[in-house]
């Protein structure tokens, strides 16, 4: 795939952060979000893509972006964490409680939302680790999908959860304190989702996991231990200063 | 020392014949063996001699999956071996029998198996990858049995052995079990109905898809992965018990009805 000048330019920028280590400021880039996503998928030379994320779930945070739809970014293998993680490897994670679902057969483009539902082989706990490079997490639509929808990293539970067990709400811990917590009902129709990233990336593939987006903030990462919490289920990870 | 290349098809065959004959051969790592890529060769080519002699796969089995067992034999991950067919000991009702003359003196381990509904290929498979490609689980007991003497077995005499692999009984399969969480899965195996062995799923690596995880990023090493259909068992529970002529083991685990095994 080749990338404009534009393109390129931004690419370069995104890159050059990422191995500093070093978040930069936005240069307010807007073009449309097609070359943005063409951007983030230059990324994925040399990486074996495990599935997506979705991002900027709510609609208010999307008419703050001006879009009118979420946004995905790529699941690579070397970004799932196992129980315990260095912080040096990120510029400026936040972290996010969150469900995944994995897919027990293939979902072709297409597919209506009751057949994408049909090949969800159940879900996991899940935690998202968001790196921006953009200082502060300021930044405009093409350039948050262009860093991958400022994915960093993600762990997930040990369970298969089956969707009727889905608990209601996701809790985050930080060493011991609540710090975040929202509905899984604010996730939305996860046949609708699902059926919709398929079309976007051209068919999803059995084995493939998706982060359906956070229904809590974000909450900057810290040493010490994360916890996810919801229902009956807990996921813990050790961030390492 | 004699400084003779070491021939595996030799080795294979000295297995085989010690299989068929009952005669167990002294330590293979004695006779020079110890190399574990070239233990994996041997154990890969006496599966090919019996597969020629209409043996067929079941599946695979972990073995070594606790640090307890891995500290034993001096080693830091798991080994693992083919399931035969012809050593799958039915069940009815959860109450299986078996020949004990078919074995040199064997031992039963707990575990939790798997069945594959979709094929596994390393090398970057996860637990969850596992658990999303399972199609049902439950619970089996597994009966090692070595034909190295007296067990004094060191990692490459076991790999060579088909990872000290003698027969498998299988519980009934459980497609809503995929959803428990099988670290926390708990077992008590007895022997002549007193409780001889315990464990728990976390036993197995950690978490017993994370030994099927291994098996096939291991098998990847090989260009080989899992197939639909496998059979995975993912490791001993608890410590393998030895048993006689005449003995009754009996699995419990968590979830899943009991299954026992009778050595006639």
């Amino acid at each position: 795939m080749t990338l404009t000048e534009r393109e390129q330019e931004l690419l370069r920028r995104i890159q050059a952060a990422r191995s500093a280590g070093t978040p930069v400021p936005s240069a307010g880039v807007e073009f449309d979000l097609e070359a943005a996503y063409r951007v983030q998928a230059s990324g994925e030379t040399g990486r074996v893509l495990r599935g997506y994320k979705l991002g900027l779930l709510s609609e208010a945070k999307q008419r703050q972006m001006g879009i009118t739809e979420p946004i995905y970014g790529r699941l690579y293998a070397d970004m799932l964490l196992p129980s315990a993680a260095s912080l040096r490897r990120f510029l400026q994670p936040r972290v996010e409680p969150e469900l995944a679902v994995v897919l027990r057969r293939d979902v072709p483009p297409g597919s209506p939302p009751g057949r994408v539902a049909a090949a969800f082989a159940g879900f996991f706990l899940a935690l998202d680790v968001l790196d921006s490079v953009w200082q502060d997490y300021r930044f405009t639509a093409t350039e948050v999908v262009a860093d991958n929808a400022s994915g960093g990293a993600f762990a997930l539970g040990g369970a298969l959860l089956p969707e009727a067990e889905l608990p209601g709400q996701l809790r985050l811990f930080v060493n011991g304190a609540l710090r975040s917590e929202g509905p899984t009902g604010a996730l939305g129709d996860l046949g609708v989702r699902l059926a919709w990233l398929a079309d976007r990336v051209g068919g999803l593939r059995a084995g493939q996991v998706v982060l359906l987006g956070s229904p809590a903030a974000a909450v900057p990462a810290e040493a010490g231990v994360v916890e996810v919490w919801a229902g009956a289920h807990t996921l813990a990870l050790r961030l390492e200063a | 020392m004699p400084e003779q290349p070491l021939d595996p098809d030799r080795l294979a065959a000295q297995l085989e014949e010690a299989l068929c004959s009952r005669r167990p051969l002294p330590p293979l790592s004695e006779a020079g063996l110890v190399d574990v890529a070239e233990a994996y060769a041997v154990q890969q080519r006496w599966h090919s001699l019996r597969v020629r002699s209409g043996e067929r796969t079941a599946g695979r089995k972990i073995g070594l999956t606790s640090t307890a067992m891995q500290a034993q034999l001096g080693v830091s991950e798991p080994d693992y071996g083919v399931l035969w067919a012809s050593r799958h000991v039915p069940q009815a009702g959860g109450r299986a029998e078996v020949a004990f003359e078919v074995f040199l003196p064997p031992r039963v381990e707990g575990e939790v198996a798997f069945l594959l509904g979709r094929p596994l290929r390393g090398p970057h498979v996860s637990v969850q990858d596992v658990l999303a490609a399972t199609e049902a689980v439950t619970c089996g007991i597994e009966i090692i049995d070595s034909r190295i003497a007296d067990w004094r077995i060191k990692i490459t005499d076991t790999i060579a052995d088909n990872a000290s692999f003698g027969g498998f009984v299988l519980g009934p399969w459980s497609a809503r079990a995929r959803h428990e969480d099988l670290r926390l899965v708990g077992m008590v195996l007895s022997h002549n109905g007193q409780p001889a062995t315990e464990g728990v799923g976390a036993a197995a690596l950690g978490h017993p898809a994370r030994a099927v995880a291994w098996l096939a990023n291991k098998l990847a090493e090989f260009g080989e992965g899992l197939e639909e259909g496998d059979v995975v068992f993912s490791g001993s529970l608890g410590r393998a018990v030895p048993v006689q002529a005449g003995d009754l083991v009996t699995l419990e685990m968590a979830g899943f009805p009991p299954l026992s095994l009778r050595f006639t």
